[in-house]
């Protein structure tokens, strides 16, 4: 080994808050006041989580002795295990809310799309990197790459867990665009979500989107059949969201779709979720109502408050302060990670860390996206600091394994 | 190639910190919209979404004899609630089990609730007995929708007591009554009648506010704040009556089974001792849960016992207008004391109207004595073509008829008083003369008086021609401590003579000590004064009537009865108001015989349409 002054103390004491304030969350969310309002076996995920954050300590600092090419050399080998692992869940998975995400290996309940994500980050950098003349410039290896990630983005659908499913598909665009796409094609891939997003809102400024992305990409790229591509495309999305949520759509799905336009259109139903969420962290204010004081949280107005609706808690009971507090750490956690992919040579690694942090980074937009009912709510963890074993340890695996990468970044460059 | 891989990593390096650095700034912004900008709406947002605020009920004002006797009490009663949109129809069987009551019971009700309204709370039972609303209060948590509260009824604490007419009774209020105005919310009760409904702001109070924490799933989680900012409710103000009770029991009693009423005055200052209407209600079956078969019945019954016959029937007061009649004519100057005319037996103008007292030579003592009506005749007479019929109506009025006299009770009648423009109407202009005036002379014809009218004339006589307003309520007093008296001042009616007034009198005490009253009325310990009086009934048996006050020189009570169909009131009307008298001027009765006459008093046959002179009793 190295000198431990080369490993990211930074990263690490950011890792270290971010899972603090999420078992002080948990905690309120669970063994305050409400805790007569909720079932033994939510109670006890405080304890749960402190198990886990044992765990991973041990994980993080297990990682530091592996060497780096270990991740690269067992690349296949866990994409290979985690499809299985995820074909096995959907035989044989236990639902939970919904999702049918968990499998029992012996007392453990496994989330297998979150060690799935490791194993796909890996496998893809694995891919792009194994030979000189690939890169996405390359129209068979960038499309070798969609296909290993949208994999198990369908096994994760099947398994009705969409807002993993996002998570997966997220890497597309940014794994293309690391690989070398070119500038304006990356921006077209991209672009279906940012016109969707508007055309949710309202039509017209789907439309203006889409005639503003087409600009750009004609300038980045003046190719006509892609400027032409993407108009095409923009319309397209614009008419078939209006028709699919006049026609298609099941009012199940509509609902939620409403529900984030207009909460108010059904308080008691669809839009509480959103109502709730804006009210616990509106009511927060500057400083907040204090830790266990939180109204909506003690008398349970958030649904999985714990998980998914964590953010609410800490916007509701640590205010502004407490709130921003958490999306720094976490800006500041994927600025970090991105300077340390720059800094690194090897490019496996760059695109390894590049993955991480875009898994990292759409979990946290998502979900709190969703809690400021700035998107529709999206069932996704806030990393490091919602309850969930599964997820805790995977997050700290991969950021072990950047920590790694990054640790070791002199040696493996070497071999370059 | 190496280069401008370099160059490409760090500028999609760039592009990534930019695009992450601006998805964070978006968020952050959104914080503060959320918790800076708008933190005004969602913080009040969230502390209505964790409080709930309930109503607390005010304990309405109690009511108080003059004696200070509690006369209406506040009892508290249970009730169960539901809110149908939130019950579980599977539920009904535990319901019915904790509720001791039939399966088929509760699903009955549970639909009328549901008919009613699905999302308003409404009164599932009411009136149920503390034990099982105790074992619904434990069970309340297996029962979504289910509720319970406190109410309270009225409950009077005077066992045989009733004074409905006084009193009065609750009910809900209408529709428009809780949308009409912010005191009243849907199942609040509200003064019907009697004082309840006079003084209905007064004993109302102010409703409270409680604040309560409740989850989302809407359990109550106790006080906010330990009740820090709780508003308590204003207790309701009390009423101090006038009423003495004994004399309103026996009042009471002495009418049972009649129809008719009595009123029972302070002549010196209006405040009414006893009020009695014939036949009442059971004010104990219209508290708290309504017994709706008793309701129909009594709004059914054709002697209509919700009419308070004291203050709103209207009848010919007969030769109690005798002495009002006699002032009129000695301080007109048409009459002095010792002015005689000689009666044949008759009276005629026109025609003849006949007299039942003896023929012989009359004076006005004599003629109130012996209720001649020969001697009032000739009086109507000489007063309507020498003073007019309007100049009677005046003097008649200022002792309180024909107008309303604003008894603190609803549905106080004007009676009748006519005047020149009232026959005009009735009669058509210059249709009518001197024979429809004379009849007036001896309280019949169109002459309308209420017994309260006429305790008010027996009043005003007895405490030396001073005009006093009747009234129940003497003070009200407040939560707050403090106490409201009313004080009615008496006003001196102008144009009686203190001597006139004293001719009278002594014609009044004839009335009882040798006159038609003086079987049942005459008592050995007081000088009572008095006038009978029968009213002419076109549609059945004469009314009796009696009025009196006593003692003669200082009166200290004055009263009025009236019992309709009663015949003579020499025999029906006066031996009620004589014991009411003695009851309330010594405390006791000491005429068994008199008592029971009244309670076996069954009303003759009798035929003639005037007063009779003498009365042929078996003592």
């Amino acid at each position: 080994m190295t000198n431990l002054r080369e490993l990211s103390w930074s990263l690490i004491v950011i890792w270290v808050s971010l899972i603090a304030v999420g078992l002080v969350a948990i905690y309120s969310a669970t063994q305050g006041p409400v805790a007569e309002f909720l079932p033994e076996y939510i109670q006890i995920n405080f304890y749960k989580q402190l198990i886990a954050f044992g765990i991973a300590i041990l994980l993080l600092i297990g990682l530091q002795f592996l060497n780096p090419r270990t991740f690269q050399e067992g690349s296949y080998f866990f994409y290979g295990i985690g499809i299985v692992l995820m074909i096995l869940t959907l035989l044989f998975g236990k639902e939970v809310n919904g999702a049918k995400s968990w499998l029992a290996i012996g007392p453990f309940n496994l989330q297998t799309s979150e060690l799935m994500k490791i194993a796909t980050v890996l496998a893809v950098a694995n891919y792009l990197t194994s030979r000189r003349n690939i890169s996405a410039e390359n129209i068979k290896s960038a499309l070798t790459t969609v296909l290993l990630i949208l994999v198990p983005t369908v096994l994760v659908i099947l398994q009705n867990d969409t807002g993993t499913a996002i998570i997966f598909a997220s890497l597309i665009p940014v794994i293309l665009f690391w690989s070398g796409l070119p500038y304006g094609i990356s921006l077209f891939i991209i672009s279906p979500a940012v016109i969707s997003y508007l055309t949710i809102i309202s039509w017209y400024w789907g439309l203006i989107a889409a005639v503003i992305l087409t600009l750009l990409i004609f300038m980045l790229q003046r190719r006509t059949w892609l400027t032409f591509a993407s108009f095409v495309t923009g319309i397209i999305i614009v008419i078939g969201i209006q028709v699919s949520l006049s026609q298609v759509l099941q009012p199940h799905q509509r609902a939620r779709i409403e529900a984030f336009t207009n909460p108010s259109f059904d308080p008691q139903g669809a839009g509480w979720n959103v109502i709730q969420a804006k009210t616990a962290i509106g009511s927060g204010g500057l400083y907040g109502k204090g830790f266990m004081e939180g109204t909506q949280t003690q008398l349970r107005f958030l649904p999985e408050q714990w998980t998914d609706f964590i953010f609410c808690v800490i916007g509701e009971e640590f205010g502004f302060i407490g709130a921003s507090f958490v999306i720094l750490l976490l800006l500041a956690l994927s600025i970090r990670l991105l300077k340390a992919a720059s800094a690194h040579k090897h490019p496996f690694a760059q695109l390894v860390i590049i993955g991480v942090t875009t898994i990292y980074f759409m979990h946290f937009f998502i979900n709190v996206g969703s809690a400021t009912a700035l998107l529709p709510v999206i069932g996704v963890p806030l990393p490091f600091i919602s309850y969930g074993g599964s997820a805790l340890i995977t997050n700290t695996i991969m950021l072990g394994i950047c920590l790694n990468l990054d640790f070791y970044k002199r040696q493996f460059s070497i071999y370059r | 190639m190496q280069y401008r891989k370099k160059n490409r990593s760090q500028i999609s390096i760039r592009v990534l910190q930019v695009g992450i650095i601006i998805l964070g700034l978006i968020m952050l912004g959104r914080l503060v919209q959320l918790q800076i900008i708008q933190h005004d709406r969602y913080g009040p947002l969230s502390r209505e979404n964790s409080l709930r605020q309930e109503i607390v009920n005010p304990a309405r004002g109690l009511i108080y004899d003059r004696h200070g006797n509690l006369l209406v009490d506040n009892e508290p009663i249970y009730t169960i609630t539901i809110t149908p949109a939130s019950y579980k129809e599977k539920n009904t069987p535990l319901l019915a089990d904790l509720l001791n009551m039939s399966v088929e019971d509760v699903k009955k009700r549970v639909k009328e609730t549901q008919a009613y309204s699905w999302y308003r709370s409404s009164r599932l039972f009411t009136e149920v007995d503390f034990r099982t609303f105790s074992i619904i209060q434990e069970n309340i948590w297996r029962l979504p929708g289910i509720g319970h509260q406190v109410e309270s009824k009225r409950e009077y604490p005077v066992d045989s007591l009733n004074a409905s007419h006084i009193l009065g009774y609750l009910r809900e209020v209408s529709k428009e009554e809780y949308l009409g105005t912010k005191n009243y919310h849907l199942g609040d009760k509200t003064g019907k009648s009697g004082l309840e409904m006079v003084y209905e702001d007064q004993l109302r109070g102010e409703l409270g506010t409680k604040y309560i924490k409740i989850n989302a799933m809407g359990q109550n989680l106790g006080p906010y704040r330990n009740g820090a900012i709780d508003e308590a409710p204003n207790k309701g103000a009390d009423l101090l009556t006038t009423i003495d009770t004994q004399l309103q029991l026996l009042a009471e009693d002495l009418l049972q089974d009649k129809v008719g009423a009595a009123v029972a005055l302070d002549p010196n200052s209006g405040e009414v001792l006893a009020l009695a209407s014939a036949p009442s209600y059971d004010i104990r079956k219209l508290s708290g849960r309504i017994d709706s078969t008793y309701w129909v019945n009594i709004n059914a019954d054709t002697t209509n016992p919700l009419y308070n016959r004291a203050i709103s029937s209207s009848q010919p007061p007969g030769s109690t207008f005798k002495p009002l009649m006699a002032l009129m004519g000695l301080n007109m100057g048409i009459i002095n004391p010792d002015t005689k005319i000689e009666n044949p037996g008759y009276y005629q103008r026109g025609r003849r109207y006949n007299d039942l007292a003896d023929p012989g030579t009359y004076d006005v003592g004599k003629a109130l004595q012996e209720s001649s009506n020969t001697f009032f005749f000739w009086l109507m007479d000489k007063i309507a073509t020498t003073k007019g019929i309007n100049r009677w109506h005046d003097l008649a009025s200022s002792l309180g008829l024909g107008q309303r006299n604003g008894i603190d009770l609803p549905n106080e009648t004007r009676g009748t008083l006519p005047d020149s423009s009232y026959l005009d109407r009735v009669l058509g202009e210059g249709k009518w003369g001197i024979g429809d005036q004379l009849s007036l002379g001896v309280g019949q014809g169109f002459l309308g008086a209420s017994p309260l009218q006429m305790a008010l004339v027996a009043s005003q006589i007895g405490n030396g021609g001073y005009r006093v307003q009747p009234h129940l309520v003497s003070a009200i007093s407040k939560s707050n401590g403090k106490e409201l008296r009313t004080a009615p001042q008496k006003k001196e009616i102008k144009w009686l003579s203190k001597q006139s007034l004293n001719t009278v009198k002594k014609g009044m005490r004839r009335v009882v000590t040798n006159g038609g009253a003086s079987t049942f009325a005459n008592l050995d310990s007081i000088k009572v004064a008095g006038k009978t009086g029968t009213a002419q009934n076109p549609h059945g048996q004469d009314h009796g009537w009696f009025i009196s006050f006593a003692p003669m020189d200082d009166p200290k009570i004055a009263v009025a009865v009236l019992v309709e169909n009663g015949g003579y009131g020499s025999v029906s009307a006066a031996p009620i108001a004589s014991l009411m008298i003695e009851q309330y001027l010594t405390g006791e009765l000491n005429r068994p015989y008199v008592y029971n006459y009244v309670k076996t008093f069954e009303p003759r046959k009798q035929t003639t349409d005037e007063e009779p002179e003498e009365i042929e009793t078996d003592d």
